[in-house]
């Protein structure tokens, strides 16, 4: 009887095993297909969703992902903070590309595109390090302590220190940092607005006071502008061509903002919301603990989409209009 | 440690604390069990009801303040939480704090189930049973109800109830094992009567004697020891009675040739008397030499345990040798020895053995026969083994000495007349040849009509 259970014990690991040396591939897609994409962290997975709200295809890890960043349009760079590599898969494959070896603690990872560069912020080691397309390092730089939000604009790269009191921004070509600002301690989600020369930050706040404010700074100085109210912990930001959208998670409300800070319309969504996006017309809002996408428009939710546990991150790609 | 009731005194007590202190635990675990369970069932319904002021969307300050009211009038510790922090909703970020509710315990509450915790708290400094009921709204953790209670221990809420349960359980313990040690000293007592007797007996003391008050083990036993303490007091005494008849029946013929020998030394025997004293004399001594021969015979037989071996015997033969042998002392007499013995048995023996046996019986027939009587002597198959029967029709012995005729130097004449020539070992000396053939013997015999022997020999295995 044992040696019937040991049997097929041996048989699964064999089967697992084989299965890894093969290399998993995903649904493939489609390379002129738009389509936004949630990675979900409770249960690690990535849903791809078309315009319509169909869910296109869904790739399940079994790997602890924390994030997602596509690489241009056809590639998406996998990280995990418990992961000691990073992985980049083909999207019209669904085929592993590579795999790069890194230093535990991988935080966030972010995409220049003018550059063809990526970055990653590391909070076991503190650092920033630029990597070319292919994954060859290009330069490291030590930063404050935990740096995680990070954003490029022209020839430089701003990363907030999120345990720290202060954003570095850093000289995108070798890293090395120019400026320091000062800024609140647990700093969170960045908006870079070219139209009015300003950088606005969000954040969770320090302690159990929690923060209800978006920080607005001039991009070039660093001089804090101002502040808009907003609901509890605003920490998703993103810029769209004409508004900032905010979702503040402890509150579970959407904000959309013009430029000049004012508020132009907001809407109580989902359920721990931590990411929102614009694909095609829609507002989308990720609702982390209902595992929603809430597609918005004109101020009304139109459709919503479950996706897998855990939506945190929101990848967008569509043709540029 | 000694004493076997000391240790069960021990044992007892043992399971006595064993008991006492499974007891508390036992009381311990079912008073927490059931208060805590009780507390529970009490803060989820409060809780509940709690739950129900909330109508959605926001938890409202007022809210807040209502529980807050609320809990000023209970003796519970109830408390309203909206701040998402303290519910774990940052959890995918790296948070350096410590918030009121865990992730695993958020994902429950999001699913609109209540949390219970026992335990240390930290947010508390205490041990507490709490309850957390989720404030949910369309899937959205607004905040949480959070009742809480100290876990007092059962030391902590009643410390001199314990005292006194302690004392009492103390006291118990002493009283109990009180009883028990005088209890089982009365049940020990024989017991140790026993024991003294035993000690007595083996210094020399054969009279002594327990008395039973019992049925049970220690009484039985009490009254075998009696049984025991007898057999031993009449070996004793026999041995002692044995020695005395020894010595008195070597003393007899010692005298007659010291006296006759000596007389004849001095000359006070006339010539003419002489040859007859002579003849007394050597009557004596071969008296004494028989004495001592049958003496040496019982004892050697007596030691000679060690199984002797046998060997297939003609019965019939044996007989009329026997017969033969003994024929001039019968014609002395004038006694007839009849012999009817069938020729077809063999036994399992050793002749010489089985011939001392017939011998000394049939002398004994012939010796206490009138003269011109018979000895009738006959042997035949019985119950698949010989029987020989030898019958006399002489004086018998009486009813009273029959069980007693092979005792060592018995004899029925008590006078102990040397007129009839017996040494009183004759009988004695059968039963013990017997033992070694593996026979039987059985004696009938009325007075003055004569005496039946029956002889139960193994017959050979075909």
């Amino acid at each position: 009887m044992l040696k019937k259970w040991v049997f097929f014990i041996f048989s699964l690991v064999q089967l697992i095993w084989l299965a890894g040396c093969t290399g998993k591939s995903f649904d493939p897609i489609e390379r002129d297909q738009d389509f936004i994409a949630s990675l979900n962290i409770q249960e690690p997975s990535l849903d791809f969703i078309d315009g319509q709200g169909n869910v296109m295809a869904t790739w399940l890890f079994d790997k602890a992902y924390s994030g997602a960043i596509l690489l241009e349009n056809d590639r998406v760079l996998l990280y995990g903070h418990q992961l000691n590599e990073i992985d980049v898969y083909t999207l019209s494959t669904g085929k592993k590309l590579y795999s790069k070896k890194v230093k535990l603690g991988t935080t966030n990872v972010y995409y220049a595109e003018n550059k063809k560069q990526f970055f990653i912020a590391n909070s076991k080691t503190n650092t920033v390090t630029s990597f070319d397309e292919k994954g060859n390092e290009l330069a490291t730089q030590k930063l404050g302590n935990y740096p995680m939000s990070m954003a490029a604009y022209k020839d430089k790269l701003y990363v907030i220190n999120y345990k720290d009191t202060k954003l570095s921004v850093l000289n995108i070509e070798n890293l090395k940092v120019e400026q320091e600002w000062p800024i609140q301690k647990s700093s969170h989600g960045i908006a870079i607005l070219e139209e009015t020369n300003e950088l606005w930050i969000g954040g969770h706040g320090e302690g159990s006071k929690p923060n209800s404010s978006v920080k607005k700074y001039d991009l070039t100085t660093g001089v804090k502008k101002g502040e808009i109210k907003m609901p509890l912990m605003p920490v998703g930001l993103t810029k769209t061509k004409d508004a900032i959208l905010v979702v503040s998670h402890g509150h579970n409300e959407l904000y959309v903002a013009d430029f000049d800070g004012n508020v132009k319309w907001e809407q109580v969504v989902g359920a721990n919301p931590f990411a929102v996006n614009q694909f095609k017309d829609n507002i989308v809002v990720a609702g982390y603990d209902d595992h929603t996408l809430y597609f918005i428009k004109e101020g009304q939710v139109k459709k919503t989409v479950d996706v897998g546990k855990g939506a945190f991150q929101l990848l967008v790609r569509e043709e540029k209009m | 440690m000694k004493k076997i009731s000391t240790r069960i005194w021990l044992l007892i007590f043992a399971f006595l604390i064993i008991t006492v202190v499974f007891m508390y635990v036992l009381t311990d675990y079912l008073y927490e069990r059931l208060y805590v369970e009780d507390t529970e069932e009490m803060m989820v319904e409060v809780g509940s009801k709690l739950q129900t002021m909330y109508t959605g969307s926001k938890v409202t300050d007022e809210f807040i303040a209502n529980i807050e009211q609320y809990t000023n009038y209970s003796n519970l510790n109830i408390f309203a939480v909206r701040n998402p922090r303290e519910l774990s909703a940052c959890v995918p970020f790296d948070i350096d704090f410590e918030t009121l509710i865990g992730p695993e315990e958020r994902q429950q509450l999001l699913a609109g189930e209540y949390v219970q915790k026992i335990g240390y708290e930290p947010r508390f400094d205490r041990q507490l049973i709490s309850v957390v009921l989720p404030l949910v709204d369309q899937n959205r953790l607004e905040g949480i109800i959070y009742i809480y209670f100290p876990l007092a221990k059962i030391s902590e809420l009643a410390n001199n109830e314990v005292i006194s349960l302690f004392v009492s359980a103390f006291i118990f313990l002493i009283v109990i094992s009180y009883l028990i040690y005088k209890g089982i000293r009365h049940i020990m007592r024989p017991l140790s009567n026993l024991q003294r007797a035993v000690e007595q007996m083996s210094d020399g003391n054969y009279g002594t004697r327990v008395t039973v008050h019992s049925k049970d083990e220690i009484g039985r036993l009490s009254s075998t020891f009696n049984k025991m303490a007898e057999s031993i007091q009449q070996e004793d005494e026999a041995q002692k009675t044995f020695l005395a008849t020894v010595s008195h029946e070597l003393r007899t013929p010692i005298s007659y040739v010291k006296g006759y020998s000596e007389a004849m030394q001095k000359g006070i025997i006339p010539e003419s008397q002489k040859e007859e004293t002579i003849q007394l004399i050597v009557r004596e001594a071969n008296r004494m030499e028989r004495l001592t021969n049958e003496l040496l015979l019982l004892a050697r037989m007596e030691n000679e345990q060690a199984e002797i071996t046998l060997y297939p015997i003609p019965l019939a033969e044996t007989l009329r040798e026997v017969q033969k042998i003994l024929t001039h002392q019968a014609e002395k007499k004038t006694i007839a020895l009849h012999l009817d013995a069938d020729d077809a048995l063999i036994i399992k023996a050793d002749e010489v053995k089985l011939k001392q046996v017939f011998i000394n019986i049939i002398e004994n027939a012939i010796n206490y026969s009138y003269e011109q009587s018979k000895v009738e002597i006959t042997a035949f198959e019985d119950n698949g083994s010989a029987q020989i029967t030898i019958k006399d029709y002489g004086i018998g012995i009486p009813q009273e000495d029959l069980s007693h005729v092979t005792e060592r130097f018995y004899r029925v004449n008590k006078a102990r007349s040397r007129a009839d020539g017996g040494s009183g070992l004759g009988l004695s000396i059968v039963e013990q040849l017997l033992k070694q053939l593996q026979g039987k013997i059985e004696i009938e015999s009325e007075v003055e009509k004569g005496t039946i022997v029956k002889i139960t020999l193994p017959l050979m295995e075909e």
